[in-house]
C-alpha cells in the first residue's frame, strides 16, 4: 500500500467530486479519508478518452458513469502497466469496426436489392389491385397538366374524327379493357402518342404526318391500349413513389437525396420501361392479330422516326432507342394480313388531315 | 461510504461558487473530422451521417467544461441508425396517405391536403422534442446524466399553436412563443435529481430585439410604398432593399446572438443559473463567413458544371435538341449530379464548422454558471430514452418542412 497524490473520483451515483488516493494492490482501491469507496479488478479497468493530461478510467463492473481521473504521471504509468485490457472500451475493436462496416454494406446491398427487384415486384402486384376509379382520378390530374402543355390545340375535323373513332372501336373491341378509352388528337409536330391512366389516349399530329398506312397508327394505338391493360402508369407510379421513399429516407442528408433519387430513377426507369414497352408491343401484336392485320408496320414507323430524329427523341422510344430489336420481335409475332385494311382510303385520308 | 461523504471537505452547504463555461476545442482537428466525414458520406451514399453526427457531438461535448469537468456524450451511431430505420417503417403509411390525399387535392383543386400538412408540422415538432430528449439522456456531467420528461405531443400542440400565433401577428408574438416553448422544454429537463426551469420572458426578448422585428416588418413595407409611389424614390427604395437583403447575415446574426444570450440567462437547473456577456455583434463575423462560403461554393459548382458539360460535349456526347422531348444522356446527369452532391457536402462542411462548432464556441465562451456548488452533490435518477425521435427528425428533415 502506498499513498499517492490526490485523484478525482465520481462514483456514478451522485455528482459528488471525491478527492481520493489510490491504493495499488491486488486490486485498484479508491480511498477517501481512509474509507474505500470502490475497488476495481485490474482486468475490469478501461481507459476513456479525455481531453487534457489526465488519465480517465472506468470499470466494467462499476456503475455506468463511474469515473476516475488520475493526473499524476508516475501513477498513470503504474496503472497502465497493471491493466491488461485498458484500451478495450475506449475504442471499438477492429472486429467491431469491421462488423459495423459489414452492417452498412449489407444495408446498402439490401436497399439496392429492394430498389432493383423488390419495388418493381411489389408495384406489379399492387397496381392491379388499385380500383379503376382511382386510376381515373390520377388520369384527371395528368389530363389537367396536358391541358396546360397543349392549351386549346386539339384537332377534330368531322370526317377525321369519324375515321379515328372507327379505328379505335375496332381496336378497343379486342383490347380486353374493362372500360372504353377515349382518343384525342393534338396539334403538335412531335411524332408521339401516349396514354394517361384511366384511359385517355393522345395522338400527336406529328405521328399522323409521318405514318404511311392505317396499320402503322393502329399498331401504335394498340400499343397504348397495351399500356392501359397492364396498368403500367400505376406500376410506374407505385415504383417511383416507393423508390423515392426508400432512397430519400435512407440516404438522407437533406437535398443530397434529391440528386441520388434523380439518378436512380433514370437508371431503374430505363430497365423497367424496356420491359413494359416490350409487353405493350406484345399486346399490340395480339390485338392486330385478332383483327387479322400485321403489327410490323408499327415497328417500321418507329424505326423511321428514330432514324430521322437521330436517336430516339420521342416518348415511345426514348427509354430504349432499340427499335430494330423491337421490329424483329414484332416480325416474330406477325400472323400476316388476312383482312382488308382497318380504314378505307377515304377514311385514312380524312384521318391524315384531321387537323386541317 | 455515507459517513465518509458527510465528513468530506467541509460541511455542506458549500460556499457559493461561479464557473465560466470553458471551450477547449481543436479547430484543425474538427475541420479534419467534418471534411473526412463529408467524403465518407459521399462514399457511403449518406449512411455515414450517423457516425459523423455522433463523432461531432462527442467532440463538442468533451471540449466543453463547466467547473473544470467536461461533458460526456454517450450516444452511438448505431442507435441513430436504428432510430431512422424504425422511423422509416412507422412513417411509411403516413406518406402513402399524404400521396393519395395530394392526388385528390390536385384533382379537386382544393386544400384537401392542408390537414395533412398540419399533421406533419405537428409530427415534426414531436420529433424535435424527442430528439432533444434523446440527446439529453445521452449527456452526462460529473458522472450524472441529464434527462427530460414531458410529452412530445403536448409540446407539438403548444408549438403548432404558437406557430399559428406568430403567423397571425406577423412575427410580433415570436418572443413570447419562444419563451413558452423554452419553458416547456426546460421545465421538463433534469440533471440527476435537480429540476430545470426557464425564467426568460417573452417581454425581455422583445425588449432586446424589437428593433430587428420592426426592421424586418417595416423595411419591405417602406420598399413597397416607395416603389408604388413612382420612380422618383428609386434610390431610397434600392437602398432599403440593399440594407435588408444584403444585410441579412447582419440582422440574422444579431437576432441569433440576442436570442442566445436571452436563452442562456433564462436557464435554471436547481439553484444554478447562467449569465452571458454575449454581445449582439458576436456572431456577425461567423454568419458573414457562412454567407461568403455558400456563395463561393455555389459559384464554383456552377463553373464546374458548365466546364463538365462542355467536356462531355467534347467527349462526343450531345444534348437533345431544344424543343424535342428527348431525355438527357446519362454522362451529363452524372456530371451534374456529382457537382450537386459535392456542393451539398461543401455546404455541410461549412455548416458544421461555422454554424455548429464556431457558434457553439462563441456562445459557450460567453457563459458563466453561477452557484455551481449546487451541483456538488446531486443524486442520479434512472431512466433512458430511445433514438426513435431523432430518427423521425432525420427522416423529416429531408422533406424540408
Amino acid at each position: 500500500m502506498e499513498a499517492e497524490p490526490q485523484s478525482i473520483f465520481y462514483d456514478g451515483r451522485t455528482s459528488r467530486r471525491h478527492s481520493v488516493t489510490i491504493n495499488v494492490g491486488d486490486k485498484l482501491e479508491i480511498v477517501e479519508h481512509g474509507v474505500t469507496l470502490a475497488s476495481w479488478e485490474w482486468h475490469d479497468i478501461r481507459r476513456l478518452e479525455m481531453r487534457g493530461e489526465s488519465l480517465r478510467l472506468t470499470a466494467i463492473t462499476a456503475p455506468d458513469l463511474a469515473r476516475l481521473d488520475i493526473s499524476d504521471t508516475l501513477l498513470k504509468q503504474r496503472i497502465a502497466s497493471l491493466c491488461p485490457v485498458l484500451e478495450r472500451a475506449s475504442r471499438p475493436t477492429r472486429s467491431a469496426q469491421l462488423r459495423t462496416v459489414a452492417l452498412v454494406m449489407l444495408m446498402l446491398i439490401s436497399v439496392a436489392g429492394l430498389l432493383w427487384f423488390g419495388i418493381p415486384y411489389v408495384a406489379a402486384r399492387v397496381a392491379p389491385a388499385i380500383p379503376i376509379a382511382w386510376e381515373k382520378r390520377l388520369g384527371d390530374v395528368a389530363d389537367a397538366q396536358i391541358g396546360k402543355i397543349f392549351p386549346g390545340k386539339t384537332c377534330g375535323s368531322r370526317a377525321g374524327t369519324a375515321a379515328l373513332n372507327t379505328l379505335m372501336e375496332r381496336l378497343t373491341e379486342k383490347s380486353d379493357l374493362p372500360y372504353a378509352p377515349t382518343i384525342t388528337v393534338i396539334r403538335s409536330n412531335v411524332p408521339n402518342a401516349f396514354a394517361l391512366p384511366g384511359g385517355k389516349i393522345y395522338l400527336l399530329e406529328g405521328l399522323l404526318a409521318r405514318a404511311n398506312s392505317p396499320d402503322e397508327i393502329a399498331g401504335v394505338l394498340a400499343h397504348e391500349l397495351g399500356h392501359l391493360r397492364h396498368r403500367d402508369h400505376l406500376r410506374r407510379l407505385v415504383a417511383n413513389g416507393g423508390t423515392a421513399y426508400v432512397v430519400g429516407l435512407f440516404f438522407g442528408d437533406v437535398a443530397g437525396a434529391g440528386a441520388l433519387l434523380f439518378a436512380t430513377r433514370e437508371l431503374l426507369g430505363a430497365a423497367y420501361s424496356r420491359e413494359t414497352e416490350s409487353n405493350a408491343d406484345h399486346v399490340a401484336a395480339e390485338i392486330m392479330a385478332q383483327l387479322h392485320r400485321s403489327p410490323v408496320p408499327m415497328g417500321e414507323l418507329l424505326l423511321r422516326i428514330e432514324k430521322s430524329d437521330d436517336g430516339g427523341a420521342i416518348g415511345l422510344l426514348r427509354d430504349h432507342p432499340l427499335s430494330v430489336s423491337r421490329l424483329t420481335e414484332l416480325k416474330k409475332l406477325d400472323t400476316g394480313n388476312h383482312a382488308p385494311p382497318l380504314l378505307t382510303n377515304e377514311e385514312w385520308a380524312a384521318l391524315k388531315t384531321i387537323c386541317g | 461510504m455515507t459517513i465518509a461523504a458527510a465528513t468530506d471537505f467541509g460541511s455542506p452547504p458549500a460556499t457559493p461558487r461561479d464557473s465560466p463555461v470553458e471551450f477547449a476545442g481543436d479547430r484543425r482537428a474538427f475541420r479534419q473530422l467534418v471534411v473526412r466525414g463529408a467524403f465518407a458520406e459521399l462514399l457511403t451514399l449518406g449512411f455515414y451521417r450517423f457516425w459523423l453526427a455522433t463523432a461531432t457531438r462527442r467532440v463538442l461535448w468533451s471540449s466543453t467544461a463547466v467547473d473544470g469537468e467536461p461533458f460526456e456524450y454517450h450516444g452511438t451511431a448505431r442507435e441513430l441508425f436504428l432510430g431512422l430505420v424504425f422511423a422509416v417503417a412507422i412513417l411509411a403509411p403516413f406518406y402513402l396517405l399524404n400521396f393519395l390525399l395530394g392526388v385528390e387535392a390536385e384533382r379537386q383543386k382544393t386544400f384537401a391536403s392542408l390537414p395533412l400538412v398540419l399533421a406533419f408540422v405537428l409530427f415534426r415538432q414531436f420529433a424535435i422534442y424527442r430528439a432533444r430528449r434523446y440527446r439529453l439522456h445521452r449527456t452526462s456531467w460529473r458522472g450524472i446524466r441529464f434527462g427530460m420528461t414531458g410529452s412530445g405531443w403536448k409540446y407539438a400542440a403548444i408549438a403548432a399553436m404558437r406557430g399559428g400565433l406568430n403567423g397571425l401577428t406577423l412575427g410580433a408574438a415570436l418572443p413570447w412563443s419562444q419563451a413558452a416553448l423554452e419553458r416547456y422544454k426546460m421545465n421538463h429537463t433534469t440533471f440527476g435529481e435537480l429540476e430545470g426551469r426557464f425564467e426568460g420572458t417573452g417581454g425581455e426578448l422583445f425588449k432586446r430585439g424589437w428593433w430587428l422585428w420592426a426592421l424586418m416588418f417595416f423595411a419591405p413595407l417602406a420598399f413597397l410604398l416607395l416603389t408604388a409611389t413612382g420612380t422618383k424614390n428609386g434610390f431610397a427604395a434600392a437602398s432599403i432593399l440593399l440594407i435588408t437583403v444584403v444585410g441579412a447575415p447582419f440582422w440574422y446574426a444579431t437576432f441569433k446572438a440576442i436570442e442566445w444570450k436571452w436563452w442562456l440567462e433564462g436557464l435554471r437547473i436547481g439553484g444554478m443559473s447562467v449569465s452571458s456577456n454575449l454581445s449582439p455583434r458576436a456572431l456577425i463575423g461567423t454568419y458573414w463567413k457562412v454567407a461568403g462560403f455558400l456563395i463561393l461554393i455555389f459559384v464554383v459548382a456552377i463553373i464546374v458544371a458548365i466546364a463538365g458539360t462542355y467536356g462531355m460535349t467534347l467527349a462526343g456526347f450531345s444534348m437533345p435538341k431544344a424543343g424535342s422531348k428527348g431525355s438527357i444522356p446519362l454522362p451529363f446527369l452524372v456530371v451534374w449530379g456529382a457537382t450537386y452532391l459535392l456542393a451539398l457536402l461543401g455546404f455541410g462542411v461549412v455548416f458544421r464548422i461555422y454554424l455548429l462548432r464556431r457558434v457553439w464556441q462563441i456562445v459557450s465562451d460567453s457563459a458563466t454558471v453561477h452557484h455551481v456548488e449546487q451541483a456538488d452533490d446531486v443524486a442520479a435518477r434512472p431512466g433512458s430514452a430511445s433514438a426513435l425521435g431523432e430518427g423521425f427528425a432525420d427522416s423529416l428533415d429531408l422533406f424540408g418542412f
